[in-house]
Order: structure tokens, then sequence, then C-alpha cells
């Protein structure tokens, strides 16, 4: 399997963060780049150049009075009240000078990462930067302002009519915000697998939500137990994503490819290794060339141990995007230059060991549940799918 | 909020005592309900379930099923002392009532007027809107001491870090027999962060116990 590869980024695309010590942080993204390009792999692959996104752009999916929202928030305006009904100025989202800008960049740039593949200038793009998943129509909402998958998606929509997306979202939280964003609509599949939200933000993302009117069977939710490892969650992915593309057909696939429900991770209570991040982007790169010519765009998303899981997940990610061998182990530059910053030990090898991270002790009964609930998904959803 | 009004069906659909069985349960199927008030004059004279018409029939299978339904009227099946509600009753109050009585609806009456209907599905609905499960949130479960202004310990906490509340409920850890007192409360709260990990650590350090998340 082949194909050009993209990657979309520019040291201003750092620039959307929030600060101090909250937890998402661009930092990451240096990391991930300083990585790839330790181990070679940004060789022969220029940083393409783009455009912020526009209001028009924005107001595809946003409301104007949220964009305006955003910018006098940017400027240091708003009455803290107002911003805070737009979900700006809270724990999550704090205002951050110049965040419209920010992330008018990121949205831009998803944008053009998506173009550079219609146009066939590229098989498979990337861009770390987007995966903001959870910005709604007119809130900020768990770290993302605006949503460059839904203003992508829309945009795309308006530009190759009758075009068919399919979104495919492994990030440990729910892809709420483009859930909602396409929710009637039969041309735009989402499939989201994250841990259930009994417990975990956004709480939503039930297997129950499957769409509504026309697009009733085209919103796909697969909601994993606490704890869940790599073998069940990708026996979870086996058994729908590839079914529910099939069904589907897409032109394009967008994968969200957060990495936070590693073990590692801070925030979320699943337990995958860089096995599961190394498996889902190379069957999302075979399912794009059997079902769409290859049209492939992979982001980021969420990853909250940015020094021992995001830079190798992500980088592991770029290679798969770029059909380049993954090395075995983190090159001795990177660790030299980024070891003494790290608050914790580097791992030395690219992949997890398993021995290392030892399955919860009910994990029979987890991936029992975890089949059940897929079952359950594809007897209701596939039928639908046309 | 949570009023019987808030949550109760409008339009009702209401039989004669003169309807027939038949006919009032092709309604239930035809409109997929279980529970109709029966009228006289715009006056609630009784209720009937569509378990009532079917056990009042000939068993399913039997000859004379079809012809028992339509000679049937509900005038002859119907609960004609009907327990009601009214839209000023709480939620809470409605649903004791019909767990107490072991029924599924209660008609809901105002100034001698039907004015709506209220079924168990409408409780189940209004508790998943009083704990804001379509509102984007994380769960807390939190132990609060019995005594006064621990909840607003708690709630403090949140607002320090410029955490939302979604939702607060807050309740006895068990059920607990009458005149037993509690030794102590669960407080579950939908918090509008995807990052509850510092409130978790303020409301450990402030002594109090945190259920879920767990902590590392």
């Amino acid at each position: 399997m082949s194909g050009s590869a993209a990657i979309v980024h520019d040291l201003e695309l750092e620039a959307y963060g929030f600060g101090g010590d909250h937890p998402f942080n661009p930092l990451r993204i240096r990391l991930t780049l300083e990585l790839c390009e330790a181990l070679g792999l940004l060789e022969g692959y220029p940083f393409v150049a783009w455009e912020p996104a526009t209001d028009e752009d924005l107001t595809t999916v946003h409301t104007l009075a949220y964009v305006r929202m955003v910018q006098q928030a940017s400027r240091g305006g708003g009455e803290l009240w107002d911003l805070m009904h737009y979900g700006l100025g809270t724990g999550d989202n704090p205002i951050f000078p110049e965040m419209h800008q920010a992330c008018a960049r990121v949205v831009g740039a998803v944008l053009e990462t998506c173009r550079r593949v219609m146009r066939g200038e590229a098989d498979h793009a990337m861009c770390f930067s987007g995966g903001l998943h959870h910005a709604m129509r007119s809130k900020a909402s768990g770290f993302c302002v605006y949503n460059d998958a839904g203003v992508a998606i829309a945009r795309l929509k308006e530009e190759y009519p009758g075009l068919r997306v399919a979104y495919v979202d492994t990030d440990a939280h729910h892809g709420d915000g483009v859930q909602w964003m396409f929710y009637d609509d039969p041309e735009v599949l989402t499939v989201s697998m994250h841990e259930s939200g009994r417990y975990l933000f956004p709480g939503t993302g039930g297997a129950e939500e499957r769409g509504r009117n026309g697009g009733i069977g085209y919103s796909v939710n697969v909601p994993l137990e606490p704890y869940t490892d790599d073998g069940s969650w990708i026996s979870c992915f086996e058994a729908v994503v590839p079914e529910v593309l099939r069904a589907f057909e897409p032109d394009l696939i967008l994968s969200q490819n957060g990495c936070d429900g590693h073990v590692l991770d801070p925030l979320t209570h699943l337990a995958a290794t860089t096995r599961l991040y190394e498996h889902v982007p190379s069957r999302i790169h075979e399912l794009a060339h059997e079902l769409c010519e290859g049209r492939w765009v992979a982001t980021g998303g969420g990853g909250y141990d940015i020094w021992r899981v995001v830079p190798r997940a992500w980088t592991t990610l770029w290679a798969a995007v770029s059909h380049q061998e993954l090395p075995e182990r983190v090159p001795e530059d990177w660790l030299a230059a980024r070891g003494g910053d790290s608050p914790v030990q580097l791992p030395r090898l690219m992949r997890d060991d398993p021995a290392d991270y030892p399955s919860a002790e009910r994990i029979a009964e987890i991936a029992d549940r975890n089949s059940r609930t897929t079952e359950q998904v594809l007897e209701k959803v596939l039928p639908l799918i046309r | 909020m949570l009023l019987v009004r808030d949550s109760m069906t409008r339009e009702v659909i209401t039989l004669s005592p003169q309807t027939t069985a038949a006919e009032a349960l092709g309604l239930c199927r035809e409109r997929r309900i279980r529970h109709l008030p029966v009228v006289e004059g715009g006056r609630l004279v009784g209720v009937v379930s569509d378990r009532d018409l079917r056990s009042a029939a000939p068993a399913l299978g039997d000859p004379g099923r079809a012809s028992a339904l339509e000679r049937i009227r509900i005038s002859e099946v119907m609960t004609s002392e009907v327990v009601t509600a009214s839209p000023d009753d709480p939620i809470d109050e409605a649903a004791n009532r019909m767990r107490e009585r072991r029924i599924g609806c209660l008609p809901v009456v105002e100034s001698g007027e039907l004015a709506g209907i209220i079924t168990s599905s409408d409780v189940m609905e209004a508790l998943v809107h009083l704990v804001g499960a379509h509102e984007p949130g994380s769960r807390l479960e939190v132990v609060i001491p019995d005594r006064p202004g621990t909840l607003a310990g708690v709630a403090g906490i949140f607002g320090i870090l410029g955490i939302n509340i979604v939702s607060a409920v807050a309740g006895p850890r068990r059920e607990l027999s009458p005149g037993e007192s509690s030794e102590g409360r669960v407080a579950v709260f939908r918090v509008d962060t995807i990052d509850p990990s510092e409130a978790v650590d303020l409301l450990g350090r402030a002594g109090y116990s945190v259920l879920w998340p767990p902590q590392t």
C-alpha cells in the first residue's frame, strides 16, 4: 500500500493552548514533532502553508454570536457572565490573548489538510493540532473553542456536493460536538469509540445515540467500560469500524486520533497502550485504500500524558500516514534534549511492553460487556446505513 | 420545577364509558399507550389499562375472545375509584403514590376537570433531565457529612475553580427505615469540566471523601 502524504503545521499552531499548568499543553505537539524529526520521519515532508479560517468558514457550524463573543474575549473584552454562557472563561476553557486567531488557525489548518486530499495533492494528510471535537455550535467545551472537523466537513460538503464523509473518533472522550453537528445528516457518518459516559466527560455517547430524522443510523457510538485494555478495544474496533464504513462507502475518512485512552493518561480510566495507537491508524489506512482511493485525513485530539504517551503515539500515527517504518527505539538525541525537562522517566522504546501494564482483575468481565455493547450497536445501526 | 404540570402529557386520549373494549385496545395499539382515562360529561369517571382490557375477555386463542371484546363496555372493566394527581403536586409525591399503589399512571385533575395524565415513563424522563444527562459533564460522587454547610463547602470548591455545576443530587447513602438517621449523605454532581482532577484533589484536602473518580 502506498500513496503520497502531507503534513500541515507551523509554529503559530502551537499558540493554541491555555497556559500555566492547564492540561491542554501545546508542548505535546512540539515534543511530537521533535521526536518525528529525530527519527528522520519528516524528511521530504515540508510543512504546508495555509490561511486561518474566516468568519464564513466558522459560521458553517458555529453561530455568529458565538464567534463574535470569542473575538471579543480574545481582545480582553466581554462581561464574565456573558462569556461563561458561551463556555469561555471557565476552568476548562480559560480566555487567553488572541484565542480567536489561534483557534481559527487550527481550523484553517485542518480545512487545508482536507482540501489537499480532496484535490488529490496527497493521498493522506495529517494535522496534529486538529481534533477539537467537543466545541459546540455556541459553546466552548472541554478545551475546544472551534470545531475543526465540523467546519472542515461542512465546507467540503459545500465544495463537493454529495460528498460522503466518515468521521472516526478514537479519543477516550465521546466526540460529542462533531456528532451533534451532523446528527441529522446521512452524508456524514460519525463513529465514536470512547470510555463510557457514565462517569467520564462529556457523559454522552451511549449506544442508543444513533442519529435523528434522516440521519438515523449515521451516528455510531461504542461506549467502552472503564479499564478496557488493548485486546478488548481492538476487538471492538475490528467488529464495528470496518463493517460500518463498508456499509457507508465514504469518499473521505477523517480520523480524530486522541491518545488519552492510554493507561498513563491522567484524565481517563482506560488502559490502552501504544499497541492500540499503532493498530488504529494502520487499519484506517487500509480501509481508506479499500473504500475511498486512500483519501484519509488524520488529526490529533486529547492526550494529557504529554511526555511518555503523546509524542510516541502521534509519531506512530504520522508513520502510518506517511508509509514509513516505525523505528524500535526512542532516539538518544531526543532523550538527551528533552529528558532533563521531563518530570517523569521517558520510555526508551517506541512501543510499550505489555508486561509493564498488567490487565485489570475484572478484564474478562470488562471484555464481555464491551463485546455485548458492540453486538448491540451493530445490530441496531447496520440495517440503517445505506 | 419538578411539579406534575412540568412532566404530564396534556393531550390526553380518553374513552367514554360506552366505548367497547375492542375499540379501546385498538387505540392502545395505535397510539402506543397503556393507560386511558374514562370521561363522561367532562368529568373523570374512571381509568382503564390495556391489562384490564385484555384480562376482561377470554384468553388469547379462545374463539370467543373477539366477540367478547366487542361486547364488553368500558364501564364494566374500568376502575372507578381513580387515584389522581393535581398539576401542582411535586413529581416525587406523584411517583411515590404510583409506587405505593403499584399503578403506572395518574390522571391529573384541576378544578374537577381532566387536565392531563402522568405515567411512570414521564417520571423517568424527569429523572434524566434532573441529573442533566443531556448536557456535557463529568460525574463526581462525594460523601457529605450530615451537617449544615457541607454541601456548600463542596459547591464552593467548584466555584473557586470556575467549574459550573450542571446538576446536583444529594441523598442518604442507602435506603433508611423511617426514623433512622443517616450516617452521611452522598452527593452526585455533574460538573461542566473535562478535568475534575484538581477539584478531586481539593475536595480530598478539605476532608471530603470522593467515591468517584478514583484517585491515583
